[in-house]
């Protein structure tokens, strides 16, 4: 029977380690607790001073634990609480209003300028699709309906005469305030959001994919074109299209781009590796299509509205050259000089 | 010191979670746990849930405002394209708000991070976000936007749809961090962060049995660190029981000579435990780490 009263006295220095530091984790518990419900906003001015020094404080301790202790459930906590620390220290600091005001003004066009030999790849798939949808569909108005599917053909075909698509499509009467803007252009805007995705997304596939899309984006244009040559409405067809193409078009082949810019970065690691450089350009590839997203807003909202509205194709043609010089404007002049920023 | 924690979780918590090390600004390496499979599909189901309830009311509140005038297929309209900028908002706002965690991510504790431990950029955000739309909902919104599955080609193009959002929402099974396509784009990982409590120290400084060094020699960090799980055990019939088991063995392993009657059994292994950590963190000092009772003194820790 051992006797009943201490015979020895053991002193742990991880144990004295803990007693003088635990209050300071403690605080920074509480403290992260809080971000973690409400958010950094809910916190006072001296705590906010305070949560870095604390943070740094528990991440050497977290050292200093690991080194000298044997503890389980102290490293196990101090691990934890320096990484939620950790998130709160160096988490986004910008809310989504931020954040998307300076993608626009910053991320957007800086990703459109460093993507200049993806546009002009895309673009040529594109204008090749044009061009053969156009050869095709002029000496044989059969491949229109080859190539152009029913859904976008809209009725219109090689049964079609010159008035009535004068009619119907180039000077069709404006369906009202309501039904353009928000039926029609909702629906086109949904349309080409689809499209231009998809031919992003498909840059995983290593390219092949978005390019063959957007040819055959350009090969339906094409088809459009010859379609109208044969009835000499070429020119207000252009006028027709101009309005907003110049905007959805621009869109299409940014999304294209953007895929091309993944395709590259899978298909041709730089020194970094597929993963790390996959991540180091996704975000300015994500930035295109997300950007050109809400191009093809802007273009929805012309083509379902505004286009009917403006039924006289010199106006046509001077709003999409106006579009077009606007945006290339914004894509070559802003975001420039501010380059500190956190990159958006 | 990694390897050893790693190696209690399996004994003890028969995990086997792939772990990756991040190292933060200030070049602390952090051990970070990779999520499941399982706990990020029900984070995204109850985002989904929470995105269909405010969409869903969003509708009912629109029905009710908008009733006069404005026909049905309007509001529809309407409804369509604000829940498609909810969806894509709801994400990307709660990512940014709460360091990394939409409100599904924050009840099975997941974050979003950088994948080499660096700040988390609004730019990742947004992109990891809008990926989720190219992989999940654009192939579902077409398959649901079919007509009928009557003609051939339809069938081909919702074989085709189907097939393309299974194929990335599998893409999490073929890489070991369980990545999908916008972890990819984004460089970010998914990481889970169970939340401990600190408990009491179980070490205490009076004791009333003392242990020779040949004694204590007998045993290495591993065993010191499963006897403290075993000790912060819930009290129980079987921990009593599991206690004494181990405390036998001991008894036989260190020769002890004495007798300990089973009431005091938590407090010889408690005593027992002081002394043995209080070895060997001195032993660690003088750089003789012991991972466990069969590795001689390593020389580094």
């Amino acid at each position: 029977m051992p006797t009943a009263r201490p015979v020895a006295t053991v002193t742990l220095r991880s144990a004295e380690f803990r007693r003088t530091r635990e209050a300071a984790w403690r605080t920074l518990d509480e403290l992260i607790s809080r971000v973690e419900r409400k958010g950094l906003s809910h916190l006072s001015a001296d705590e906010l001073q305070e949560l870095p020094l604390l943070y740094r404080t528990a991440a050497s301790s977290l050292s200093v634990a690991r080194s000298i202790a044997l503890d389980r459930n102290l490293i196990l906590y101090l691990e934890g609480l320096v990484l939620r620390a950790f998130f709160v220290v160096y988490g986004p600091r910008t809310g989504i209003m931020e954040a998307l005001a300076g993608f626009l003004k910053h991320g957007f066009p800086a990703a459109v300028r460093k993507a200049g030999w993806h546009i002009l790849l895309a673009t040529l798939a594109l204008a090749s699709g044009v061009a053969i949808g156009f050869m095709l569909v002029l000496p044989n108005e059969g491949w229109f309906g080859v190539l152009v599917p029913e859904t976008l053909a809209g009725g219109r075909g090689p049964a079609s005469t010159a008035q009535q698509l004068l009619d119907t499509e180039i000077f069709a009467p404006w369906p009202g305030i309501v039904d353009s803007f928000v039926v029609f252009a909702n629906f086109l805007f949904r349309h080409n959001a689809t499209i231009g995705i998809m031919t992003f997304g498909l840059g995983f596939l290593a390219g092949v994919p978005t390019l063959l899309l957007l040819g055959y984006q350009g090969i339906v244009l094409g088809a459009f074109f010859a379609l109208h040559h044969n009835r000499g409405l070429l020119y207000d067809f252009v006028g027709w299209v101009s309005i907003h193409g110049v905007t959805e078009i621009g869109a299409l082949i940014l999304c294209g781009a953007g895929g091309l810019v993944i395709a590259e970065n899978i298909l041709f690691p730089r020194r970094h590796g597929r993963l790390d450089s996959l991540a180091l350009a996704g975000k300015a590839a994500a930035g295109l299509a997300g950007g050109a997203v809400l191009m093809l807003f802007v273009a929805g909202l012309i083509e379902g509205g505004l286009r009917q509205l403006i039924a006289s194709t010199p106006w046509r043609l001077v709003i999409g050259a106006a579009t077009g010089i606007l945006w290339t404007a914004y894509f070559l002049l802003l975001g420039r000089r501010e380059g500190h920023g956190p990159a958006a | 010191m990694a390897r050893q924690l790693d190696r209690i979780n399996r004994l003890l918590d028969e995990s086997t979670r792939n772990r990756r090390e991040i190292t933060t600004p200030e070049g602390v390496v952090l051990e970070v746990d990779i999520a499941n499979r399982g706990e990020r599909l029900v984070a995204f189901l109850m985002d989904f849930l929470f995105w269909m309830l405010a969409t869903a009311l969003l509708f009912l509140i629109l029905s009710l405002t908008l009733v006069h005038g404005v026909s049905g297929s309007v509001t529809v309209t309407i409804v369509l394209f604000l829940s498609f900028l909810l969806r894509n908002l709801y994400f990307i706002h709660f990512e940014l708000h709460s360091q990394g965690a939409t409100p599904g991510k924050r009840i099975v504790n997941l974050k979003v991070v950088d994948r080499h431990g660096g700040p988390l950029l609004p730019g990742a955000i947004v992109a990891r976000n809008l990926t989720r739309e190219v992989e999940i909902f654009l192939p579902l919104g077409l398959f649901f936007a079919l007509p009928k599955l009557d003609g051939s080609g339809d069938f081909w193009a919702a074989a085709s749809y189907l097939g393309w959002a299974a194929a990335l929402s599998a893409l999490p099974f073929f890489n070991r961090d369980h990545l999908r396509a916008g972890d990819l784009i984004a460089g970010t990982m998914v990481i889970s962060v169970p939340r401990r409590a600190l408990l009491t120290d179980l070490a205490e400084g009076g004791s009333r049995y003392v242990f020779s060094r040949r004694q204590l020699e007998a045993y290495g960090a591993f065993e010191l660190q499963v006897l403290e799980e075993l000790l912060r055990r819930p009290r129980s019939k079987e921990t009593q029981a599991m206690q004494q088991q181990v405390c036998d063995k001991i008894c036989r392993k260190i020769a002890w000579a004495q007798k300990v009657e089973p009431a005091e059994v938590p407090t010889f292994l408690k005593a027992f435990y002081t002394a043995e950590r209080a070895h060997l963190e001195g032993e660690q000092q003088f750089g003789r780490y012991r991972a466990d009772k069969n590795a001689t003194a390593a020389t580094h820790t």
